[in-house]
């Protein structure tokens, strides 16, 4: 399929979606939160087998967050960004495990990184960090640098260790 | 503070004799803790050929004389190194190499990665750059090998003497309960 | 007498023993660690432990400026470092619509070519060392060098070049370099058939290698693996073909597949790869056009990029190392997602593929799957 045939079957079927076209290899697609499940297995159906990454973006000044889904076809050779927005604080969606596997570790990541809680994933333990205390280091107002100064210290020449 | 420092001590008498022998066989640990590993293999095969000077690669920890804390360390990795260091029988030395050992390097500001090694373990030798060239690896090696002879390397005395001092400074790190940041009410 | 010991045998079997496999383990690639449950020499369960190598690059990238980040992100990926850069620029000059000099491009798949070679080299000594094979290690980390080398002519240093940027190159490339770097892809040339006869035709190889750990196709495209053992599993999807980037749309080169998926298929599949690099290699350096090699860019320090958001992939030794920059439109990246080629490998396929498998095969597969923590880790 072309890259327009694809557009129109996702304009055909969500017709709230928005889609944004970035060259002819590359497209995003806009969609809503409670869509998002339903969106992506569409997708799958129509030949997106592979799950590349599942990443959020921080949008402090909006107040959301917006994740996204990040699926290619072999078929069509296509990638395809669907992204949706979620509200910053309790941020809660569906689980996409079912679907692809892979997701279950990106779900994983995500949720350590930015705190976002995915519904139907269980195993949320941490994966990167160790004896994370703090608030999750991706978010935009977790300030990175004082953290560094304040635990690991600063650089004293005078001190002798 | 610390209670002794390098300068107060050293290895004298019979340490000597034996400090002779060691530098000439010394088994450095085989565990890559960071990208400066990717300089080692060419500096242990054929190019460089690390086994002219006695060393030699070394899989477990108990049998090895030397750790290499190859590059930055991570709070979940210094947690490995610590366990490792411990379980290595002395007498044992430490280099680090790059700058991210000594100062934080380019991740001064991470929040996952600590700013000085020297604070949670004794460290014996530093080879800046990043990474470190083969050549000053071997070079790194040689001076280790000199300052071994002098009875100069006595990192592991320091860190037996000091015991508390490392422990408090590791559990600053590694076993914290409450948040760093505070939050802004 | 034998009812005991078949009784003694059977309470022996059904133990389950917990087996760090890593950090510190000699067969380990990098600082990973699988806990594995095994029960005799069987594996039963597999958790991977990673983030031992977290630096956490995602924030420190929207802490610098887009100039500086050139400096910091080749350390994402220690063993095939140009890549990242790479990826990084494309991104950035897409997101500015910057065209760049037809020369630049070619120096930039030179580069790539020969940091895959360098990242294949390895493998094949990876591969080497699990099996117990050292003098496979040996020879590839000499031979390594010899690229290194001429990276340290190129560039100044031996692994983290920072030469690709946004626009083009740093630098045009100095006399008498193409003719060493001939030599050297002729001499490397010569030498892949020295490790058909070392590695690909030996008996013992073959035999660890046959039917280790193989992957289907369905299973290859819905776990993301990517990269040579995607098409190592059959499927003719290569991304310098499909989604060309740098001058690959202008050199002429075959995909080579195999069909099994497994670890012989993956390994004979890298061989193959390192035959197709030293052609594209060689290629370049016949087309190689006349003129500049930077495109003209902003003052560094004033570097600002327009609002959007672009994924872009490229083909590694270890699979697709893809990023996703957003911009807001300021001085610094506004957020910037790494996709390590081997993140699903390592931490999800590996859950499944491991288990069955004896714990002396698990290093082996790593070396095949190309498992590359740093990566993954970020």
């Amino acid at each position: 399929m072309e890259q327009r045939e694809i557009i129109l079957k996702i304009k055909e079927n969500f017709s709230k979606s928005e889609v944004k076209v970035f060259d002819e290899k590359q497209f995003s697609v806009f969609a809503d939160k409670d869509d998002i499940v339903r969106i992506l297995s569409f997708m799958q159906m129509i030949g997106f087998q592979q799950l590349a990454i599942i990443s959020a973006v921080d949008w402090i000044d909006e107040k959301k967050f917006e994740l996204v889904y990040n699926l290619f076809s072999y078929t069509h050779i296509q990638q395809v960004l669907v992204k949706t927005k979620i509200e910053r604080d309790n941020p809660k969606i569906q689980s996409v495990m079912n679907l692809w596997e892979v997701a279950q570790m990106y779900e994983r990541d995500v949720h350590e990184f930015f705190g976002i809680e995915f519904s139907g994933n269980d195993d949320m333990r941490p994966l990167i960090l160790h004896n994370w205390k703090d608030k999750p280091p991706m978010r935009k107002d977790f300030d990175s640098l004082k953290y560094s100064n304040e635990i690991y210290g600063t650089f004293k020449k005078s001190e002798e260790v | 503070m610390l209670l002794t420092s390098t300068n107060e001590i050293k290895d004298n008498g019979m340490e000597r004799i034996l400090n002779f022998f060691r530098k000439k066989s010394l088994w450095m640990l085989h565990y890559c803790t960071g990208c400066g590993a990717v300089e080692l293999p060419p500096t242990m095969t054929s190019r460089w050929d690390m086994e002219r000077f006695g060393m030699g690669p070394m899989a477990t920890p108990r049998q090895a004389d030397l750790l290499l804390i190859t590059g930055y360390l991570s709070v979940k990795s210094l947690k490995r190194v610590i366990y490792t260091y411990e379980q290595m029988q002395e007498p044992k030395w430490v280099i680090a190499f790059g700058s991210c050992p000594i100062n934080g390097g380019i991740y001064y500001d991470s929040y996952s990665v600590i700013n000085r090694l020297a604070l949670y373990m004794p460290v014996d030798l530093s080879i800046e750059g990043c990474m470190p060239r083969p050549e000053a690896i071997i070079d790194g090696f040689t001076k280790l090998m000199k300052a071994i002879e002098k009875g100069e390397a006595v990192g592991y005395k320091k860190y037996r003497e000091n015991y508390e001092w490392y422990k408090a400074n590791q559990r600053n790190v590694l076993e914290r309960t409450s948040a760093v940041l505070k939050e802004e009410a | 007498m034998s009812e005991i010991l078949t009784f003694m045998g059977m309470e022996d079997q059904y133990k389950k023993y917990e087996l760090f496999f890593g950090p510190n383990h000699p067969g380990m690639h990098g600082n990973f660690s699988y806990i594995i449950t095994v029960e005799g020499h069987t594996i039963k369960k597999i958790d991977p432990d990673a983030g031992l190598l977290h630096r956490g690059f995602e924030k420190l990238v929207e802490q610098r400026l887009w100039m500086q980040n050139i400096s910091l992100i080749p350390r994402i990926c220690v063993p095939e470092p140009d890549i990242n850069e790479a990826i990084y620029s494309i991104a950035v000059e897409k997101l500015m619509g910057v065209e760049v000099p037809e020369r630049a491009q070619y120096i930039r798949t030179i580069i790539l070519e020969m940091a895959r070679i360098g990242a294949f080299l390895f493998g094949f000594g990876g591969i080497g060392g699990a099996t117990g094979l050292y003098t496979a290690s040996y020879w590839t980390f000499a031979d390594r060098d010899y690229l290194l080398d001429l990276f340290e002519w190129l560039t100044g240093a031996r692994i983290y070049h920072m030469f690709i940027l946004p626009g083009g190159v740093r630098r045009d490339i100095p006399n008498g370099w193409l003719e060493k770097l001939s030599e050297t892809v002729d001499y490397l040339q010569k030498r892949l058939y020295e490790y058909d006869r070392l590695i690909y035709n030996n008996p013992l190889i073959v035999k660890r290698l046959e039917n280790l750990g193989p992957v289907t196709q369905e299973d290859a495209m819905k776990y993301g693996i990517t990269g040579p053992n995607i098409r190592a599993t059959g499927i003719k999807y290569d991304t310098r073909k499909a989604v060309p980037y740098a001058a690959y749309d202008k050199i002429d080169f075959e995909v080579p597949v195999q069909t099994a998926g497994d670890g012989l298929a993956r390994a004979v599949q890298k061989r193959e790869e390192f035959q197709v690099s030293l052609d594209i290699i060689k290629k370049a350096i016949q087309q190689m056009p006349e003129g500049s090699v930077r495109a003209k860019m902003p003052n560094p320090l004033k570097f600002r990029v327009p609002k959007g958001d672009v994924y872009v992939k490229l083909e590694t030794a270890h699979g697709e190392h893809a990023y996703y920059i957003v911009s807001n439109g300021s001085d610094k990246p506004y957020r910037m997602a790494v996709r390590g080629g081997s993140f699903t490998a390592g931490l999800v396929y590996a859950q499944k593929a491991l288990v069955g498998m004896r714990i002396e095969d698990v290093a082996l597969w790593m070396a095949t799957m190309d498992i590359c923590p740093p990566d993954f880790d970020r």
